[in-house]
C-alpha cells in the first residue's frame, strides 16, 4: 500500500469511528421537545401503536462502546490503520517467515547430523531412513509409487536392479543431476521379420547357446542392439541401457510391447532435483533407496 | 440529525445505509485496485505461451479448479510443501484468476517442472497408473482432441482485450506454436508454466 492510498484508508477508518461516537453521543441527548423518560411518545403508528421514550439497554450501548474501544486498539497494535505498521509490528508474512526459519534451522541441524554417515549407514538408520522416507513420499512416490515400487516407464526400486548402478554414488548422481534414457526407434532400420526374431530372443533370453529362431534373433541383436545392451545382453549402466537377460521390464515383456519398445523406442526421463533437494537431503534419499533394494 | 426523520423517510435511510456499507469497501477493495502490488505482474511473470493459453482454457473447462487450489497461503507448512507462498502480482495475467477455494487434490500453482511431461500424460489419461491412492478422475479424451490456431487466437485476443500485453508478433506465432498438439499437450505445457514468480526464494 502506498502512503497516498494509506493515508485515504486511515481517513476513511477515522471517520468511520468518530462517526459512530458521535451517534451515540446525538442519540443519548436529552432533547428540548422530548416527552420524560419512559412516558408515552405523541407518535402513533398503523392507527394504534405507541411507543416509549425509553433510553438503550445499557448492555447494548455498553456493546456499542466496546467496539469502538476495540477498533482503536486494533489499529495501534495491528496494521490496520492505514498503511501503518501498528505497534507490535506483526505481518502474516512475517510470522510465516520467522516459522519458517524456525523450522528450517531445526530441520538442518536434524539433516547435517544424519547426512554425516556414510550413505551405506544411512541405508540401515532408523532415523535417517524415516528423514528419507519422508523425502521419497514428497518428491519421488510421484512416480515411482509411494511404496517405491515403480510404475510402466518408472523403474522399481525396491528390487536389487539398477539401470544406472546401485553404489552410492550412481544413485546421487541419478538424484541429483536427472537421468535421460533412449532407445533408438528401429521402425525404419529393421525388417518385420529382424523384429519378429528380436522378440523371440528378448521375450524369453536363452540360457545357453541359442537355437532355431532365437539364434536367427541373436544375429540380428549382435549387429544392431548390442553397442548398446551388450554382447551378451546384460545392459550397460553407463548408458542406462537395461539387461535384457533378466525378468525386470521397464515397459513391459510381453511381446506386444516389445514391438513398440523396438519400432518406436523409448525416452526415458528422470528429472534433476538439484534445484529443489540440498545436498544432505539427496544423501539421506540414496540411502533410503540403496536400503530399499537391500 | 434527529432519529425520526431517518425512520420516516425510507428513502434517506436507504442513501444512508448504502453510506455505510461502502465504507467497508472503500477500506478493503478500493487499495487493491489502485495498488502496484496487485495491478502489476511481479518480476518474472510473463504473460502466457499459445499452447500454454490453450491449456489453461482445458483447465478452467475441466473445473479443475474445483479440487486443485493455486494459491499457496503465508503458512510455514504450506511454504514448505509446495514452495514460495503466493503473491498478488503473480496473477495479474489471470483472467479468470485459478485461486480455487477447495483442496481435494494439492495446490498446483509451483508443480511446474516438478515432474516430467510424460508423467503428466500418464497421469491425467489415468492417474491410478502412477498414483495408487489417488481419486482424481481420467481425461483420456484430451489426447484426441486437437488444438487449433483459430480457438486460441480468440482465446489470447480476449485476454488482450481484458489487459493482457500480447503483441501482433505474439498472434503471429500462434499456428505454428499450436500446429499438430492435443489438448493433453497444451493442459500439460500449462502445467509446467506454473512456477513461483520469484525463484530466489525456493525452499
Amino acid at each position: 500500500m502506498n502512503p497516498t492510498t494509506g493515508w485515504l484508508v486511515a481517513g476513511v477508518s477515522l471517520l468511520n469511528i468518530l462517526a459512530c461516537v458521535w451517534l451515540i453521543w446525538a442519540t443519548s441527548r436529552r432533547k428540548p421537545n422530548e416527552v420524560a423518560e419512559g412516558a408515552v411518545k405523541e407518535d402513533v403508528w398503523d392507527g394504534d401503536l405507541r411507543e416509549l421514550n425509553n433510553p438503550l439497554p445499557r448492555w447494548w450501548l455498553n456493546l456499542f462502546i466496546i467496539t469502538i474501544v476495540f477498533a482503536i486498539g486494533y489499529m495501534v497494535v495491528f496494521p490496520g490503520f492505514g498503511h501503518m505498521a501498528g505497534v507490535l509490528d506483526w505481518s502474516k508474512r512475517g510470522e510465516m517467515e520467522s516459522k519458517l526459519a524456525q523450522l528450517t534451522e531445526r530441520r538442518e541441524a536434524k539433516l547435517n547430523e544424519l547426512a554425516a554417515f556414510p550413505v551405506a549407514e544411512i541405508a540401515s538408520h532408523p532415523d535417517a531412513r524415516k528423514v528419507g522416507q519422508e523425502l521419497f513420499g514428497s518428491y519421488c512416490a510421484g512416480c515411482h509409487g509411494a511404496n517405491a515400487e515403480g510404475a510402466r516407464g518408472y523403474p522399481n526400486l525396491t528390487d536389487d536392479d539398477w539401470l544406472y548402478g546401485g553404489t552410492p554414488q550412481a544413485v546421487v548422481a541419478s538424484i541429483t543431476n536427472g537421468r535421460g534414457g533412449v532407445m533408438t526407434p528401429f521402425l525404419s532400420q529393421l525388417s518385420n521379420e529382424q523384429v519378429s526374431q528380436l522378440i523371440a530372443l528378448v521375450a524369453d533370453w536363452p540360457e545357453g547357446e541359442p537355437s532355431g529362431r532365437q539364434a536367427e534373433g541373436m544375429a540380428v541383436f549382435r549387429q544392431r542392439c548390442a553397442a548398446c545392451h551388450g554382447m551378451d545382453g546384460h545392459g550397460n549402466q553407463a548408458l542406462g541401457a537395461p539387461d535384457l537377460t533378466d525378468d525386470t521390464w521397464l515397459y513391459g515383456g510381453d511381446p506386444d510391447t516389445i514391438r513398440e519398445t523396438i519400432l518406436f523406442g523409448r525416452q526415458g526421463k528422470m528429472p534433476s532435483h538439484k534445484a529443489l533437494l540440498s545436498e544432505q537431503e539427496i544423501k539421506l534419499l540414496a540411502g533410503y533407496v540403496i536400503g530399499l533394494g537391500q | 440529525m434527529n432519529h425520526e426523520k431517518v425512520e420516516k423517510h425510507i428513502g434517506l435511510m436507504a442513501i444512508l445505509i448504502a453510506v455505510v456499507i461502502s465504507v467497508g469497501g472503500i477500506v478493503e477493495i478500493v487499495p487493491l485496485m489502485i495498488s502496484k502490488s496487485t495491478t502489476e505482474a511481479a518480476p518474472g511473470v510473463e504473460p502466457l505461451e499459445p499452447l500454454q493459453v490453450a491449456g489453461r482454457d482445458v483447465y478452467v473447462r475441466e473445473g479443475c479448479y474445483n479440487c486443485h487450489s493455486q494459491q499457496v497461503r503465508y503458512l510455514a507448512e504450506e511454504v514448505l510443501r509446495y514452495g514460495p507462498a503466493a503473491k498478488p502480482g503473480e496473477s495479474v495475467y489471470d483472467h479468470p484468476f485459478q485461486w480455487g477455494s477447495k483442496r481435494t487434490g494439492p495446490d498446483l500453482s509451483r508443480v511446474g517442472g516438478r515432474y516430467n511431461d510424460e508423467w503428466h500424460e500418464l497421469h491425467l489419461m489415468d492417474p491410478r497408473a502412477v498414483v495408487p491412492e489417488s481419486n482424481m478422475p481420467g481425461y483420456p479424451w484430451l489426447a484426441r482432441k486437437q488444438v487449433t490456431a483459430d480457438d486460441v487466437r480468440k482465446m489470447m485476443g480476449a485476454l488482450r482485450t481484458v489487459g493482457v500485453p500480447y503483441t501482433d508478433a505474439d498472434f503471429e506465432a500462434i499456428p505454428d506454436a499450436v500446429a499438430g498438439k492435443t489438448q493433453l499437450d497444451a493442459l500439460v505445457a500449462y502445467l509446467q508454466s506454473l512456477k513461483a514468480s520469484d525463484q530466489e526464494v525456493t525452499q
